[in-house]
């Protein structure tokens, strides 16, 4: 079931188009990614879902209702951390989470604060003033705060971009298994496109306004064709450079490794070209496209 | 209007006071030190003439009365620029809270803050030189509500200037309610303006209650005609600065909410 419905949404600032025209969905239980260089409008598609960004034109649907005429209603299933947007620097953690669990009406207000508290493992620091935290931890103090209404959609920005690997994986972890025990909906945004990969069952990407691609990760990658193969060349790198020149294929050099762009089927005959002519390499890695490959590609083809 | 989302924005600003040396100030380090530096100039001036002997009460009870229209506007003004600096708007737009409850949230605890105020100065001019503020009976209550209606006019229209313009016109926070003080009259009569002070101070809503006060001082009497008067501009203006403001906020949701700094 779709609980967010865009269609045909535009916004123009005077004359600049920051997005248009696109349309897309979201499922019950989807974690979406929103791809896209910067300046693409991820920002300005997410603040028009969010309702604080009027759009030119178009229609939001937030679970079948119409988002600006329902918009109280509707927010108080939504939450949003980003790791761009401050809290109130003076206000401790605590403080900071109880006015806001007021203004969602939470009830039981301090055993939710201290259920989240543990979940983002704030306990220690609740007591501190956002200004004393650091930019990872302030990070887990809006992702607690977006989870203090259990809400129903979520919209992350970045949401591990300030996170040490250990803290990323326990939150990305965390995540999906909100997702798998209460069918919770994520519109994800990220540079980390591994951590896209790894956690969206569908990405849509946007440049310059415009919508270009809504399919799942992995599909996206495979539009790309080229494979990286990577070679550690103990005899008959000058050989192998001879030979991609004279066939016109893309590589470049790593030290003694050469890194060779190739479709899938034409590996085979590549290797094979290069023990004919007495190639000797002592390792070989074939790397397979990927969403990075993918966002690569659509950048350079869009500039 | 829900009550839970007005306590909550209540309860942000409060928990900001509390740790916020800047805020305390305002509340009690400023009226304390205007009542102190007033009181000691007119006391002065009574003892030079001494036919004049309500002067001190009718300076002091201008200045603590000033407190409502002072933090009236300061409050709504200084607040919106609170969550400006913290870049916190966001997270109060993107929950339900509806634009008409931020801004009632924001006169509430103006009136709170103008009483604890108002209640501290009161208690240091009736300390430090037996002035009882209080002696106004239930004709301070008019007073003071008038005054606060202007101080909300002016907070209204600075709010909405901060969110067209942003930060960089943040300094009328400070100085536009200041501007209102010399045409208000607080401590002397209008009478004493040159003609143009006077064409101004007709249009000032608040002139017209410290005008009230000085009769209820000096005659034992309350004007009410000076209060409707008051009232009718109070009104108006109210209005037009809601109005303003409403309109000041449709334009930021049409550039970004994000965008305003």
């Amino acid at each position: 079931m779709n609980i967010l419905v865009v269609k045909n949404l535009t916004k123009k600032f005077k004359k600049f188009v920051a997005v248009d025209n696109i349309s897309f969905s979201l499922r019950e239980g989807e974690i979406l990614g929103l791809l896209g260089p910067n300046g693409a409008g991820k920002t300005t598609t997410i603040q028009m879902l969010l309702g604080v960004l009027l759009p030119t034109s178009g229609e939001v649907r937030v679970f079948d209702k119409e988002l600006h005429a329902h918009k109280e209603e509707i927010l108080e299933k939504v939450n949003f951390s980003s790791t761009y947007t401050d809290l109130p620097w003076r206000l401790s953690v605590f403080e900071n989470l109880h006015f806001l669990s007021y203004l969602y009406d939470i009830k039981n207000r301090k055993e939710r604060i201290k259920k989240v508290s543990n979940i983002f493992r704030l306990e220690k620091l609740l007591s501190q003033p956002i200004s004393e935290l650091s930019s990872g931890q302030i990070t887990r103090v809006n992702l607690a705060k977006a989870f203090l209404n259990f809400p129903k959609i979520l919209f992350l920005d970045e949401p591990t971009a300030s996170l040490d690997p250990d803290t990323a994986k326990y939150v990305r972890d965390f995540l999906l298994s909100e997702r798998k025990n209460f069918n919770m909906s994520i519109v994800w945004t990220s540079h980390n496109m591994a951590e896209v990969e790894e956690v969206c069952d569908r990405v849509i990407f946007i440049n310059k306004g415009r919508l270009i691609a809504d399919d799942p990760p992995s599909q996206l990658a495979k539009t790309i064709e080229v494979s990286h193969v990577e070679l550690n060349v103990s005899d008959g790198l000058k050989r192998t450079i001879e030979m991609c020149g004279k066939d016109s294929i893309h590589y470049r050099l790593e030290g003694r490794n050469i890194v060779v762009d190739l479709k899938e089927k034409e590996i085979p005959d590549f290797l094979k070209k290069l023990m004919d002519k007495g190639v000797y390499y002592t390792e070989i890695s074939i790397n397979k496209p990927s969403l990075e490959d993918y966002f690569l590609q659509v950048v350079k083809q869009k500039r | 209007m829900k009550l839970h989302r007005l306590i909550a924005i209540n309860l942000r600003f409060f928990y900001n006071l509390r740790r916020s040396y800047d805020r305390l100030s305002d509340v009690f380090y400023w009226p304390a030190l205007d009542l102190f530096i007033w009181g000691l100039t007119s006391s002065f001036f009574v003892s030079i003439a001494p036919e004049f002997p309500n002067l001190i009460f009718s300076i002091l009870a201008g200045q603590i009365l000033w407190i409502f229209l002072w933090r009236g506007q300061y409050e709504i003004s200084v607040n919106l620029l609170e969550d400006l600096w913290n870049r916190n708007l966001i997270n109060i737009f993107v929950s339900p809270l509806k634009f008409s409850e931020w801004i009632a949230a924001l006169v509430i605890h103006g009136i709170l803050k103008a009483f604890i105020s108002f209640l501290f100065a009161a208690l240091f001019a009736f300390f430090l030189y037996k002035t009882n503020i209080f002696s106004f009976g239930f004709s301070m209550i008019p007073f003071m509500i008038l005054l606060i209606m202007t101080g909300w006019t002016i907070g209204f229209f600075v709010a909405a200037l901060i969110l067209r313009y942003g930060t960089k016109v943040q300094t009328l926070a400070w100085t536009l309610g200041g501007l209102f003080g010399p045409f208000s009259a607080i401590y002397y009569p209008v009478s004493i303006l040159p003609d143009w002070g006077r064409f101004i101070a007709a249009f000032v809503p608040s002139s017209y209650v410290f005008e009230g006060m000085r009769e209820v001082i000096n005659k034992g009497q309350l004007n009410t005609h000076l209060l409707l008067v008051s009232f009718i501009l109070n009104l108006i203006y109210l209005i037009l600065a809601l109005f303003f403001l409403s309109r000041s906020f449709r334009k930021v949701l049409e550039k970004g909410l994000v965008k305003v700094y």
